[in-house]
């Protein structure tokens, strides 16, 4: 596992993404509230480029005729079929087996790595 | 990203736009004045979807409309997935739901003279589909004999949004027009509850997007079977008919009931004299796009192994739509001989191309 320094943490303010490359990799920074996030650029579906998703929030389960929105911020839609997943884990909202390849982030004297 | 090295790509479904403004140089008044002054108002479905009908990254940087740079579809599509040719279909055959068939024959042949002129040329792959309205099939026929013979069209385009089934009488002039041409008809969704036409779905009108977009189906297996009920391809032997968008997985199902009818209730119509099925097979081409992905991949191959798949479909794209389907992430079960009849065989012979 090595460390991989991307960007500074100045670079990216809260709500902004930015493709990044680590070797043969295309990555997407996420600068969420809480923190520094990386995923595939990759929609595990057909190919789709995951840095021209939208970012935002999402309706979260909850009983008939009821909306509660929720995650605002932290879900990106998949920018052709528009599939819903969790930035913070890569997971897609409709299937525990369905996700984006995640990589965990490091923050240390305002570097951002991803660790691969 | 070459989806098969060993042979090119057709797509039979590509939707090239353009502003309004850009027919107003082809059309004749009164209609230019009404275009210049509140743009062409199609009547659509109405239904509003979160994830839009444009893929994110087709939006064209300048703030164009999605499909309406020529270039940007070249990038996009037709080089990196060697497309050899690709039938533009614009979207311009939802004019069928407005209610003016005047209004709606002067905007067709508007676009298609758009079309000829600043579409056909851009590049070698481009061919395109005549646009016509529903709303008065003698003027639409009058439109096929227009431009029959242009090299450029390859087929005759109308809406599933329509009155009522597109097999009666009432539409046989714009049928035996695309017979005379020696042009494919087909039939594309889109405006389905929208201005005059039907329901969108048997039941009635459904709360959103995502049941009106499950339900197109439904459309497609009224209008097909209408098709044949009503003698189309007794009457129209020449012609062929392209249902586009509206789903292929429930073909097979859905003529296993029409020939059991059929058995019972043939005297109702007697010009049939072969299976339903038989004239669907000889006749009828659906396009791949949006295909149906079950969990289990290998469900949708023994699907087609149901009915005559791989010499009925025919690959298609939607480009730049939301529900594209890239052409090297589908159809991965069919065997090599199949995906080549698929992605290119069919729709080269169908569309009389090279």
């Amino acid at each position: 596992m090595t460390v991989h320094v991307v960007l500074r943490e100045e670079e990216l303010a809260v709500g902004e993404a930015r493709l990044v490359a680590v070797g043969e990799r295309e990555l997407v920074v996420y600068r969420l509230q809480d923190g520094f996030y990386a995923l595939n650029n990759y929609c595990p579906h057909q190919g789709a480029p995951m840095l021209a998703g939208r970012v935002g929030g999402t309706n979260a389960p909850s009983d008939v005729y009821c909306y509660r929105y929720d995650r605002d911020g932290e879900i990106v839609r998949c920018p052709w079929h528009g599939w819903e997943f969790d930035i913070k884990s890569g997971r897609s909202l409709f299937s525990e087996r369905v996700r984006v390849r995640s990589y965990p982030v490091v923050v240390e004297d305002g570097k951002v790595g991803i660790r691969i | 990203m070459a989806a098969n090295a060993a042979y090119p790509i057709i797509d039979a479904d590509i939707h090239n736009e353009q502003e309004d403004r850009a027919l107003l140089p082809y059309l004749p008044e009164p209609w230019r004045s009404r275009v210049a002054g509140s743009g062409i108002g199609y009547a659509m479905s109405g239904y509003w979807s979160p994830v839009g009908v444009m893929r994110k990254d087709a939006l064209p940087p300048n703030g164009a409309r999605a499909g309406s740079v020529p270039e940007l579809i070249v990038e996009q599509l037709i080089e990196p997935f060697q497309v050899e040719a690709a039938v533009l279909t614009g979207v311009v055959y939802n004019i069928s739901t407005t209610h003016d068939p005047d209004y709606a024959a002067a905007i067709c042949s508007a676009y298609n003279d758009y079309v000829a002129h600043e579409w056909l040329g851009k590049h070698p792959s481009f061919k395109a589909a005549i646009a016509v309205s529903t709303l008065d099939p003698e003027l639409a026929a009058r439109e096929i004999d227009r431009l029959a013979g242009h090299p450029g069209f390859v087929e005759v385009i109308i809406s599933s949004a329509a009155r009522f089934p597109l097999g009666q009488r009432y539409y046989h002039p714009i049928y035996a027009a695309c017979e005379r041409a020696g042009l494919p008809l087909a039939v594309h969704p889109g405006a389905e509850g929208g201005g005059l036409s039907t329901a969108p779905t048997a039941a009635g009108y459904p709360s959103r997007y995502l049941e009106w977009h499950t339900n197109l189906s439904q459309m497609f297996m009224a209008h097909l079977v209408s098709f044949v009920c009503e003698g189309v391809f007794v009457k129209f032997p020449g012609l062929k008919l392209v249902l586009v968008e509206g789903g292929v997985a429930w073909l097979a199902p859905l003529l296993w009931r029409l020939d059991k009818n059929y058995k019972a209730l043939r005297s109702t119509v007697p010009w049939l004299t072969r299976l339903p099925s038989e004239y669907v097979r000889d006749h009828c081409y659906l396009t791949t796009q949006p295909i149906e992905e079950p969990d289990n991949p290998q469900h949708l191959a023994d699907l087609f192994n149901m009915m005559d798949a791989e010499n009925m479909l025919l690959y298609s794209s939607d480009y730049p739509h939301w529900d594209f389907d890239a052409p090297d992430k589908i159809l991965r079960k069919l065997k090599p001989e199949a995906r080549r009849k698929v992605f290119y065989d069919n729709a080269r012979q169908l569309y009389r191309l090279g």
